[in-house]
């Protein structure tokens, strides 16, 4: 039998790293009341287009901020995405500004895309977490 | 242009073109996983432009200016980014993408501590999505560079790394871009830095680089407009069902607004 190393392959890239968590992160809107708990409570009925996790779970949303626009009640709901080419961006803002917009209270809602602090595995919380290994992941 | 847009440009537009080339190996690379690679390693550099031009976006500029509508001698990419490849050349993309790929990190290492805190706050981001190009490059470089194959990797070699010199060619705000901390180094010094990593690794590989003050250069920069005739065929094919269509917004599936 041969000791030697085996050849490179086609196929050499296997690792997979989850990264560095952040202190403050993920947030799951726990803290919140009133017009701000009925947002987050919206954006938790939104799922990730490829799998069964909200969008709050996957630690997408970054924060939700209530204020007023000519008398009206506005939300600016702040989030990133997994990945920078992520296909389902669009769809995801769309959905993510529309439901916002639909917690009672709300006139009109806006997202705000951002990529600091970056996401990583360590943003999914740990209900999210108990999803993506019922769906089959291992994390 | 302020010196925060001309830098942005040459991001985004790098990024951009790159991606557009590799996207023409999508069922034509040797291996089902290296297609599969090259075609995600093309998704990464089109979100990663898409970050900058968002990013221009917010400085007032519309998507339509910025891609679809914009003249060919306005997009500041460097020539390497740009050119096409030869049929079945395999060790083009490889060898282009490891050029391009190392000075990238540079670059964006140089970013880090911009004084313009919307780049700061993205770099991190594409940082960690740019390792692993790298070691898609080397270890397809170091393959081919065994046996026969080394001659066609020197052949790419020999003909890309005039236009890799580009990616450093300075642009009419340089000096503002350093000053104003927009990025930390200057590109003179990215350079030297990237001929310190770039030259004894491809040595080490029993390939011969040119000497970078004895190479020929070519006419065209990229940075100030002028580009080679592969830009204009490629500009051509990207815009020309926009064209076509006629639309008066580009349109997407599903809107952002909608």
């Amino acid at each position: 039998m041969s000791s030697e190393r085996p050849s490179p392959t086609a196929c050499a890239y296997t690792d997979y790293v989850s990264g560095e968590g952040h202190e403050e992160f993920p947030k799951t809107g726990e803290d919140a009341t009133g017009i701000e708990r009925r947002v987050w409570d919206a954006l938790s009925a939104v799922e990730d287009p490829e799998m069964p996790i909200s969008v709050v779970d996957l630690g997408l949303i970054y924060g939700v901020r209530i204020g007023e626009i000519d008398g009206k009640t506005n939300a600016v709901v702040t989030m990133t995405l997994t990945y920078t080419g992520c296909p389902a961006r669009s769809m995801l803002k769309g959905d993510i500004r529309e439901a916002a917009a639909t917690a009672e209270g709300i006139d009109s809602a806006e997202v705000s895309l951002v990529w600091s602090p970056e996401w990583t595995l360590e943003m999914v919380s740990e209900a999210g977490k108990e999803d993506l290994r019922e769906f089959g992941l291992s994390i | 242009m302020t010196p925060t847009d001309e830098l942005l440009f040459r991001l985004a537009d790098d990024e951009y073109v790159i991606a557009e080339r590799y996207t023409e190996w999508q069922i034509y690379a040797p291996t089902i996983e290296s297609d599969l690679a090259l075609a995600n390693i093309a998704q990464d550099e089109f979100g990663h432009a898409r970050l900058w031009y968002d990013l221009l976006e917010e400085r007032g500029y519309e998507e339509k200016n910025l891609l679809w509508e914009r003249a060919p001698e306005d997009f500041r990419h460097s020539t390497l980014c740009e050119l096409a490849f030869e049929e079945g050349d395999w060790a083009d993309p490889v060898v282009r993408s490891y050029l391009y790929d190392t000075a990238e990190r540079l670059r964006l290492e140089a970013l880090v501590d911009s004084s313009e805190p919307a780049i700061a706050s993205r770099v991190g981001k594409v940082l960690s999505e740019e390792g692993y190009h790298r070691e898609h490059a080397q270890s397809w470089l170091e393959r081919l560079s065994e046996g026969e194959s080394r001659e066609r990797v020197q052949a790419a070699l020999d003909r890309l790394f005039p236009h890799a010199l580009s990616l450093f060619e300075p642009g009419e705000n340089e000096r503002e871009i350093v000053s104003e901390g927009l990025r930390t180094e200057s590109l003179f010094d990215l350079r030297e830095e990237w001929f310190e990593i770039t030259i004894p690794y491809l040595e080490s590989l029993g390939l011969s680089v040119p000497e970078p003050e004895e190479v020929e250069r070519p006419e065209v920069r990229g940075r100030d407009g002028s580009h080679t005739a592969d830009w204009f065929d490629l500009h051509e094919s990207f815009t020309s069902t926009y064209h076509e269509l006629g639309f008066d917004q580009p349109t997407r599936l599903r809107g952002e607004g909608a």
